[in-house]
């Protein structure tokens, strides 16, 4: 696979501060990439300076192969941005900034139109068009900048927290749009988030803590290398179930009125539970989530705002 | 070229939404004539209306070039600045795409007053007076945009800059003859007056609309249209001249310093910037 974006090595520092410390990772093309993180961590500065908006202390950064710091206007055309606050003109329409937006991108005049047709469509605002932004519910801007960041179709698309503040049912729309986007155009998407339940979404994921990444990898391969399922179980007969965890060598943790039992020995916990057929009341499996792998890589839970 | 383009359809197109801000800027002016009319009514000045309408007329476009070409520091704080400049356009057409629309804006409000100074006291014989009442604004207009960007840049924060607005724009105003003439002046003041290209600026655009160009030094000094400095005399040409060099002054400044400005530190909410920019 082709890759898009490059980083060799990258390290930006303020002053004394070391805000990214020597990171290195690729991401391929038409994949969606997570970067995870912690407040602090040094996401934006990464995706700030891949977007050509900070320079580089030292390192190499390449996005379709062109140099960030300098070749930073083909590197600009190639790439669309969302950040995490709103950078629309409110005082124009949604068209117009749409316009505007093609105008700085030199998309060709006669392809305005269709594109943003186009679009509008995928975001669902068509018939908001003439619509002044300014008047626009939050999550309506924010499919306003996904629409306008994909107007002069870029290779890659970054998006800074896109569905952080918006309420659940607007921040599964918008996933469907980055996900159509993805398989329709084969475009690759970098976005960092809070939510863990969204990252699972993606391709690869990398957790970033303290200027270094920690952790890089498929969502899946994480969640098997950070975290163990894990069993519920309740039951009549207790020091019975007890016995039969020592027996057949399953670790297990006595909750208040339940027991947790390592699910990592499928067949033996099978296995010890058809003993207690008509004791157990429930079983609950618990499957490791990201959030997780999270907390067990970091130390800390994710926090919500930013 | 897009660039520039659109950024000056967009300062045009915000200017004719803002109704409110058309209607007052259209009877601020005549609010003024009416509170100052009272000094410039002396035996010297024998249309007064016309006089004091001249200052009036180009100390707004002064105003509101200086004020429109600083936008760009609403544009920082609200993100816009960011979306352009991470786009592939250029910042020098980004720069002039916000100066033209503030000369244009600007020049605009100018003929709009000019226009319905006619009713009200301007009178002109000569058919060139327009074509160059026209041009001395879009210069004047061109000098202040360029300064009105030069702060922005330098400023950056919105609420700094809401400050060094007033306490660059009050002496600029005030020490210029269009309001209170220089001869009224305390001799300190009279000083100062002389280095603000304002002076200048209204010196020579009275003498336009007035068309007093054949009169000799003497009676312009005595009008109040040529600037006496300790018995050096600046006549209304040579006023261009300092307008002109002080334009391309500001011209060149803001837009190098608009090129080089590092935007990565620009000033939002000043609370959160390192939340934004951690």
């Amino acid at each position: 696979m082709n890759k898009i974006i490059e980083v060799k090595n990258f390290t930006k520092k303020y002053g004394d501060f070391i805000a990214v410390n020597d990171i290195s990772f690729e991401v391929e093309e038409g994949t969606i990439f997570a970067f995870l993180g912690p407040n602090g961590a040094g996401k934006s500065t990464t995706i700030n300076t891949l977007c050509t908006i900070f320079e580089k202390t030292s390192g190499r950064l390449l996005i379709d192969g062109k140099d960030v710091s300098s070749q930073k206007n083909e590197v600009r055309a190639a790439i669309g941005v969302v950040f995490q606050d709103s950078t629309l003109d409110t005082k124009m329409t949604i068209e117009e900034n749409l316009i505007m937006h093609c105008a700085f991108y030199h998309v060709p005049r006669k392809e305005i139109e269709k594109r943003i047709q186009f679009v509008l469509e995928l975001v669902g605002l068509i018939g908001e068009r003439k619509k002044l932004v300014g008047a626009l519910s939050g999550g309506m801007k924010r499919r306003v900048e996904i629409a306008r960041g994909l107007i002069h179709y870029p290779k890659v698309l970054f998006l800074d927290e896109p569905t952080t503040g918006l309420d659940p049912q607007t921040r599964s729309h918008i996933w469907d749009y980055i996900i159509k986007l993805q398989k329709e155009r084969n475009m690759t998407i970098f976005l960092t988030t809070h939510y863990m339940e969204e990252a699972e979404i993606c391709n690869k994921i990398a957790i970033m803590d303290g200027g270094v990444i920690v952790a890089h990898d498929t969502p899946y391969s994480l969640k098997t290398k950070f975290t163990r399922d894990m069993a519920d179980v309740t039951t009549k007969k207790g020091l019975e179930l007890e016995d039969l965890f020592i027996r057949y060598n399953l670790e297990y943790k006595k909750m208040d009125g339940y027991y947790r039992i390592d699910a990592k020995n499928t067949s033996a916990l099978l296995h010890v539970l058809s003993f207690q057929k008509n004791d157990i009341s429930d079983i609950e499996i618990k499957k490791g989530t990201l959030n997780d792998v999270f907390l067990k890589i970091t130390g800390k839970e994710i926090r919500e705002e930013s | 070229m897009d660039t520039i383009f659109a950024l000056w359809k967009r300062g045009l197109k915000t200017f004719v939404r803002n109704k409110l801000a058309l209607i007052i800027s259209l009877i601020f002016p005549f609010l003024t004539i009416y509170v100052f009319g009272a000094i410039f009514t002396n035996e010297m000045i024998e249309n007064p209306v016309a006089y004091m309408l001249s200052g009036i007329i180009i100390t707004t476009v002064f105003e509101s070039s200086l004020n429109l070409a600083a936008t760009t520091v609403d544009d920082m704080v609200s993100g816009f600045m960011k979306e352009v400049l991470v786009s592939p356009a250029k910042r020098v057409a980004v720069a002039v795409g916000q100066l033209l629309s503030a000369v244009t804006v600007s020049t605009v409000q100018g003929v709009l007053i000019f226009v319905v100074g006619m009713f009200i006291g301007i009178r002109f014989t000569l058919w060139v007076t327009p074509i160059y009442v026209l041009a001395a604004m879009i210069c004047v207009g061109l000098v202040f945009s360029g300064v009105g960007l030069f702060l922005a840049t330098v400023v950056r924060s919105g609420q700094t800059f809401q400050i060094v607005k007033t306490v660059i724009m009050m002496p600029l105003t005030f020490l210029s003859g269009a309001y209170i003439p220089l001869s009224m002046l305390p001799n300190a003041l009279r000083n100062v007056a002389y280095f603000n290209p304002m002076t200048y600026a209204t010196a020579f655009f009275r003498m336009i609309v007035l068309e007093k160009s054949d009169l000799s030094h003497m009676e312009l000094v005595k009008k109040g249209l040529a600037i006496d400095i300790n018995g050096f005399i600046v006549t209304p040409m040579m006023s261009f001249g300092i307008l002109l060099v002080s334009g391309v002054l500001f011209l060149t400044l803001s837009t190098r310093s608009f090129i080089h400005t590092d935007f990565s530190r620009m000033n939002r909410r000043a609370s959160d910037a390192s939340d934004l920019w951690g």
